[in-house]
Parts: C-alpha cells; structure tokens; sequence
C-alpha cells in the first residue's frame, strides 16, 4: 500500500491489506490455514542460525531478496517510493550525500558517509555541500555539482510530489548555487538545521543532470548496482556498477529483488532458497527461520510507531486532564506484546527515539487507571464515550485501536473504534481521535511533518493556541535556527518535556524490524534503522556470500 | 441439459449441422447478452468500490493539486455514463484502457500474465481431466471392490480439501520441511520468459489444481456411468451378446460422458477464477495475482478488464460442454 511516512511504506501495510483482500474475496481462511501449516514446520525449539561466518568478503553470486509490500503500482526512482521494495530497488542504485550508521547518527565524509565530503551549516541559513572528487555514475559520468543542484531542484519542484519535498521546503530552489565542480551552496528561505538530516534520508539520492523516472537517464545512479530490467509488482534484476567508488564493493555480480504478494509464500521461498533473504518474516514464523539451521533472523531496531492522535483543539481533548488521562489509561506493555508479539520497545508518548537530542530522562508512562480516572472525573469527563477512527494502513494500526478501546473500559471510558476503508480521504486530520503510523525520523524533520501548524499532517493540531505549550511553534524556529547541536538539544528537550506533559499523541511503542536471511549471507548487522534487512545490506553492498 | 430445451423442439427433419450451428449462434447470442448484464454489474460494482483511484495511487503523500491533476487525467471526473459508454466501446474495440497503477495499457500488463494462467490451467485440465474420466469409469465398473471404495475414500478427501490446504501441504512436503530443496516451493516465472520453459516451478501449482479439480469430475462420472450401466439398453446389450469391452466403450461411456462435460465444465471456469488462491499460494505471475494488486491499488480498468475475462471464460466454457454435450448424446441431437 501506500504509505505518507516517507521511511517506512509498507510496513506490513501491504501485508495487511493483501489479507484483507483475500477476507473480501471470501478466503478468509486463507491465511488462518497457511499461517498454521507453516508454524507446523519448526517442530524443533532452540535456537541456531543466528551466527554468520565472519571472514573476508567474496566476490560473485547473483543475491535474491523477497519483499512484501509491493503492487503493480512499484516505481523505481532515485528520489521516491511508493511501495516497499521500491526502497530496496532505489537503494541499490541510488546514493545520498550523507548516511546513516548502525546508531541511526548522522555521517558525513569519511570512510562510511555518503557521496558529499562535506555537509556544513554555514549560517543558519545557509548550508554548503563538497562532493567527493571522482565519483561517476554507472554510465561512467563524473558526479559533479551540477547533478547535486538538478538533485536538489528536483526535490523541490512540487509537479514531481518526491517524497523529500516537505522536509527540504526550507530551501530555496533559485538560491542553490554552483560555486566549483564539486561545491554547492544552498541559501535557505528561512533557518532549518536540519537540511544535512534531510540529505541523508534514503529517498534524497543523487541523481544525475537530465535524470528522470522514464526518460533514457532512468536507471543512471552512483550505486553499487545498475537495473538491468524491472517489471512492477513482480521483480527487478540489478548488475554490479563495475564504476562503484569505494573500493572492492559490491561483492555480489547481480542482485535480484521479487515481490511476494504473500508473507508466508515468501518464508516458503526462503525454507525452499528460492531467495537468500526476506523483509518482514510473519512473528509466528520467527521460530521456524530460528530453528531451520540454514536461516537466520536478524533483528534491528526500529523507529516506526503507530500513535492514537488526539486533536488538542477538539472536544473533549481540548482539556489536557483528558489527554493526560487517555495515556494513562495505555497498558503499553500488553499492547506491545498482543500487536507486535513483543518485537519492539515500549514508548512514553515521544517519537525520534533515534534523535541525538532524544531526552531519555523522561520517565516512561506506565498505565494507572485510579490516576486516570481522577482526571476525567477532575474534568467533569466521567464515562466518557468518544469515537476512534482507524483503517488497515498498516500492520497493527486497527489492532492498536481496538486494544486500546478494551483498555479504556477499566476507566470507564467507551471508545467506540470505526475502522474506515475511507479514512485518509474522509477522517484523517478531521476527527478529534484517530490512529496513524510514522516511519522513522529525526524530531526536527518529524515536527515539520506532523507537529505543526502547517505540516501536511498534523493529526494532533499541535501545538495549542493557548495555554501549556503555546510557545512550542517559537521553540521549533529556535531549534532550526540554533546551528550548535548542544544548544540545539536544550531547545529540543524543552519541546519535548511540552508533549510529554501536554501532547496529543498516544504513542505506545517503536516497532522493531524483523528479517530472516540465509546463512550463506555474510554481513547482515543488527543496526537502529530505518529500512529493513540492515537497509538493504547498504544497498547490497556490504553483504556477500561465504 | 436445459440447454436441450432451449434449442425448438420440432419434430420434423433437420439437417444435424444445421441444427447444430443454428444452436450455437443462438447460444452465442444469448452469451453476448449475458456479458452485456456482466458488463453493467461489472462497472457498476467497481464505481461502488469504496477509496479513490487517485489517492490510492499517489498516496497520502497527495496534494490536493497533484489530485486533482491525476484525476483529470484518468477521467475520473465525468459523468459515470460517459465512462461506462467509453468503456463498452473499448471493450469491443479491444482497447481495455489503461492500467491507472503500472501506467501501461491493460493489454500489454495483462498479456503475461494472461499466458501463464492459461498455461496452468491448460496443463491441470490435460492432466485432470482423462485422470478424472479414467478414475470414475473404473470405479464405476469395479463398483463396491477395493478400487471403488478406496477411490471413493479418497476423492471424497481430497474434494473436501480447499486449495490453499493442498497447496501449503504439498509445499511442505515437496518444497520446505519434509522433503526440503527438491521442488521449488514458489514458483517465480520471470517476466519475459515463458512458463512451459520453467516446468518445474510448474509441478505444485499444477498438481494442487488437478487435486483440488479431480475429485469432483471423477465422483460425477462414477454416479454416471453406474446409471448408464444399469439402464436397459446397456443390459439389452449385454444379453444380445455384445462383448463386455465394446458396451462399455462404445455404449455407456459416450453416455456416461454428456453429464461429466457439464461438470468439466463448471471446474474449468472455476479454475479460471480458482487459480487465484493458488497463484497467491505460489507467488505465481497470472491474473490472480494482477486481479488482487489491482483490487488493493483501485485499478479499476485492470479489475474490469479481469471480470470481464472471467465471464467471457464461463460463457464459452457452458457454450462448449452444452456442445459436448449434444455431440454424445444422439437424443439430444435430434431435439435442436
């Protein structure tokens, strides 16, 4: 399916939706039937398959990885997705100027940054980007920065609707300056500290002057792989750029990338090694990749969450003593364990848990319906009923809702749940109590997402006009504007300590990302991430058959 | 079959072909017409669907103004009779539209997959079908003895298995747990390559069809071919002497057979529409899969396209067992 969080399309959201198709085309025993015969296989407990031989990488070998998530509607381009496996295809060609290391921080230059050597906030508004020299792209065209300023304008130009569009629309498209072959400078409309944060979101590649997703320029990247041939909502296949810049890599000779409509028909292909890899293996099939001694799992922590949003300008959640008693009421714990099987990490209503600036000593919220129901009663909100709007956007979305309304019983609140196939056109930024999901972000990018007026998804119509928390929108200037990070972190911590006392966001957990890989693969690590399978193996790239 | 009594009953002299071909036209007419009914259910179901096309395929990430743009685009803007007016005139023309999420015609989307659907169906039908017959016919001759009972038991199993039971078991067999690594246990028919060149990956989704279709047809033509062996003319037959061999193949099995067609038949359309669980079952690239990506990603033309398809495969799949039909049952033939 389709999916807004521009990192995480199709978390499970395909999966689900498939599914739900299928109850529509009256095979509701479909995936009941398949989910228990393919349990029935891993008979044997213990673990197993979790260690990989180290040693030196190899050369060769054609890799196949399976994703769910994909329609006839995936696109390969080298600044957008639409589906899942649209990330792995644009990742194994596509480059950022900037990456992101296994602790999700921010690297620039060096041996693990991404193509720009350098990446500096000049001024608050300004920022200026220096390639590395030498680069070329896969049809043997020198990276220079030329394709830098096309890259960028390309983001910026709202007929293309690319999925960085929001977070770089601080920059202005006639202020993106060539100083030399290799340097950039980009003056801004406003101070944004975050531009270096947006460059190195896998979706911003670099693409090269001319480059566009059907003309003769389509396929042509900076990244360890070439597609040689793609057919939408059924595979791709991709060969080694023999012109790749970091020395030895990529160690595979061709890569090829399949959709599985089904989850489980994807965990069949990988018992039966049909592909070497898979995103998302079904939690109930966890113990059987654990105890098939060719297969490993690797688990990596993510950054998605799935929040009830509660509008702090609509009745009865104009109240904060309301807002406050709805997150008490949240047995986070039990919900984590019932819609997750417990792959992720209980959260305290504050989302970017990977933020440098991420304030860990807020306490986490654990559930006390006395508490609660003192609140409401404060509020003049005993028996409260309201309704919760939801839809199967992604795995999990409906089963958050509907555990949180039987929660709210035991303080005597009547959540009455709509699961709504219309929701994003009808509902969404509408009602005063929804659900949503969000891939993984930085607070600053995350804020200008959802967390403000004017954000394109604001769901909580934070902040609020008056009262606690009125200043967050001056305290969000401040923190773009602050070009020193520890400063910068003071400012975060104070918005944060707002949402955490007056937010209208319910955001139980932070799902993790759960892969199974062969062991004939080397050099998968578990790492906080934004896409799955260790973002692909860095596009393929640092992965290799022993 | 009822088909019999539609056809004029007269008692005067016909010549057989014309009969026949007159028959068929009639039939083919009264087809055209059915499709026609489909085609305005088809339609109007689709408009039903809840979502719209245009964010279901830009996404959340929409604006108000690249929607609007796309819906301009699609024509999804003008009156639904105009829609439907343009549609029909495709459909006749050949031109299906264009596939709103792979941004192709639905022809060439559909082509692909169209092949190796029919292909699959093919090879269950050529497999199932003389199996079926055979089964059925030598249950009903060792009628009560342990070919007949064993079959019985065993059919009677296999028809209360759906598909994806079959399709999960044999993978488990063939495929992950049991036997793992000897049949591929998904089968991933490139595109752009052909699935006879693959017949392996061909082995499960074909073998889970001929099991999920068998049972059936071999049970029918057992009930059959016990009734025909029973009837007078058979013992007539029998006590003029006709050797064992000939009244069986000569006399019942013809009879036994016009029945059988009927639910031949209703099994090979249902295959047509059936496949989808199995392809899902086996990520295999046919219109099952492209029916359900375009059910989730509002693709309206390629939903009706399908639908369409599916009943044009119903309609001449009776038209044909009805033919069948006739053609083996010289009563009937005399009727038209």
């Amino acid at each position: 399916m389709v999916d807004k969080s521009s990192n995480h399309p199709g978390e499970g959201g395909g999966g689900l939706s498939r599914r739900d198709l299928l109850v529509g085309a009256g095979t509701v025993l479909l995936a009941g039937g398949l989910a228990a015969c393919g349990g029935s296989g891993g008979s044997t407990g213990g673990g197993g398959g979790a260690g990989t031989a180290a040693g030196a990488p190899k050369r060769g070998g054609t890799f196949r990885l399976g994703v769910t998530g994909g329609a006839s509607s995936d696109i390969i381009d080298g600044q957008s997705i639409v589906n899942k496996p649209d990330q792995a295809r644009l990742v194994s060609g596509w480059e950022t100027l900037a990456t992101y290391d296994e602790n999700y921080k921010l690297t620039i230059g060096g041996e693990d940054g991404g193509l720009a050597e350098e990446l500096t906030q000049d001024k608050p508004d300004q920022w200026t980007i220096r390639v590395r020299k030498g680069i070329e792209f896969n049809n043997g065209k020198t990276l220079s920065a030329d394709d830098v300023k096309y890259s960028i304008q390309r983001i910026l130009d709202p007929k293309e609707a690319l999925y960085g569009h929001v977070g770089m629309a601080s920059v202005d498209p006639n202020g993106i300056k060539v100083m030399d072959d290799v340097t950039v400078r980009l003056s801004l409309k406003q101070a944004d500290s975050t531009i270096g944060d947006q460059l190195g979101q896998y979706y911003n590649g670099i693409v090269p002057v001319g480059y566009s997703r059907t003309g003769p320029l389509k396929w042509v990247g900076t990244g360890p792989f070439k597609t040689t041939s793609f057919s939408a909502g059924q595979q791709s296949s991709h060969k080694r750029n023999p012109n790749y810049w970091r020395s030895g890599q990529p160690y595979f000779d061709q890569v090829s990338i399949v959709d599985y409509a089904d989850a489980n028909s994807q965990v069949n292909a990988l018992l039966s090694s049909q592909v070497d890899a898979i995103t998302d293996i079904p939690f109930a099939q966890v113990n059987v990749a654990k105890s098939n001694g060719g297969l490993a799992v690797l688990v990596s922590q993510g950054g998605n969450w799935l929040p009830l949003c509660m509008a702090v300008d609509l009745a009865p959640f104009t109240d904060n003593r309301v807002r406050q008693a709805m997150r008490l009421i949240v047995d986070r714990k039990a919900m984590l364990e019932q819609v997750l099987s417990g792959y992720g990490r209980v959260a305290n209503d504050l989302y970017s848990p990977f933020d440098p600036c991420f304030d860990t000593d807020l306490a986490p919220r654990d559930q006390d319906i006395e508490k609660a129901k003192s609140l409401l009663k404060s509020a003049g909100q005993e028996n409260l009923k309201v309704d919760l709007w939801t839809t199967n956007g992604a795995a999990g979305m409906v089963d958050a809702a509907t555990i949180f309304a039987s929660q709210a019983k035991a303080a005597g609140v009547t959540v009455n749940v709509h699961n709504s196939p219309n929701f994003y056109s009808t509902q969404y930024l509408k009602v005063a109590f929804s659900s949503d999901f969000w891939g993984t972000r930085n607070f600053l990018p995350q804020v200008s997402n959802g967390s403000i007026h004017g954000a394109p998804y604001n769901e909580t119509h934070w902040p609020p006009a008056s009262g606690p928390g009125s200043n967050y929108a001056s305290l969000y200037k401040q923190a773009l504007a602050e070009v020193d990070e520890s400063k910068r972190c003071d400012v975060i911590h104070e918005m944060q300590s707002i949402e955490y006392n007056y937010g209208g966001y319910i955001i139980p957990f932070f799902n993790d990302l759960v892969d199974s890989y062969s062991t004939k693969v080397a050099g998968f690590k578990p790492s906080k991430a934004t896409l799955n399978l260790d973002s692909f193996g860095h596009g393929f790239r640092t992965i290799w058959f022993t | 079959m009822d088909s019999a009594q539609s056809g004029s009953p007269s008692a005067g002299f016909h010549p057989r072909l014309g009969g026949l071909a007159g028959f068929i036209v009639r039939r083919l007419l009264l087809g055209l017409l059915v499709l026609a009914i489909v085609s305005v259910v088809v339609f109007a179901a689709t408009q039903a669907l809840p979502g719209d096309p245009a964010r279901a395929i830009l996404g959340r990430s929409a604006t108000p103004d690249s929607l609007k743009a796309l819906r301009e685009q699609l024509n999804l803007n003008r009156p639904v009779l105009t829609q439907y007016g343009d549609w029909v005139k495709g459909l006749v023309t050949g031109n299906l539209g264009t596939s709103l999420a792979a941004r192709e015609p639905v022809s060439t989307y559909l082509h692909d997959r169209l092949v190796n659907s029919a292909f699959l169906v093919f090879l269950s039908a050529i497999i199932s079908i003389p199996l079926s017959i055979a089964i059925g016919a030598y249950a009903a001759l060792k009628r009560d003895r342990l070919f007949d009972s064993s079959a019985s038991i065993l059919t009677l199993l296999l028809a209360a298995l759906p598909e994806f039971v079959v399709g999960v078991t044999l993978v488990v067999l063939f495929a992950t747990t049991i036997f793992p690594h000897l049949l591929p246990g998904v089968s991933n028919i490139a595109p752009g390559t052909e699935p006879w060149t693959q017949l392996k990956e061909m082995i499960l989704p074909t073998l889970t069809l001929v099991i999920a279709v068998t049972p059936y047809v071999a049970r029918i033509m057992r009930a059959s071919m016990i009734e025909v062996l029973e009837s007078e003319y058979v013992e007539m037959a029998r006590l003029k002497g006709v050797p064992e061999r000939e009244v069986v193949v000569r006399h019942a099995l013809p009879n036994a057979l016009g029945p059988t067609f009927q639910v031949i038949a209703i099994n090979l359309a249902y295959l047509a529409g059936g496949v989808i669980v199995v392809e899902y079952v086996f990520n295999y690239a046919g219109i099952g899969g492209a029916l359900q990506n375009a059910v989730i990603t509002r693709d309206l033309p390629v939903v009706q396209a399908l639908a369409m398809l599916i009943a044009a495969v119903y309609v001449v799949l009776n038209l044909l067992a009805d033919v069948a039909t006739i053609l083996v049952t010289p009563r009937l033939r005399t009727r038209l």
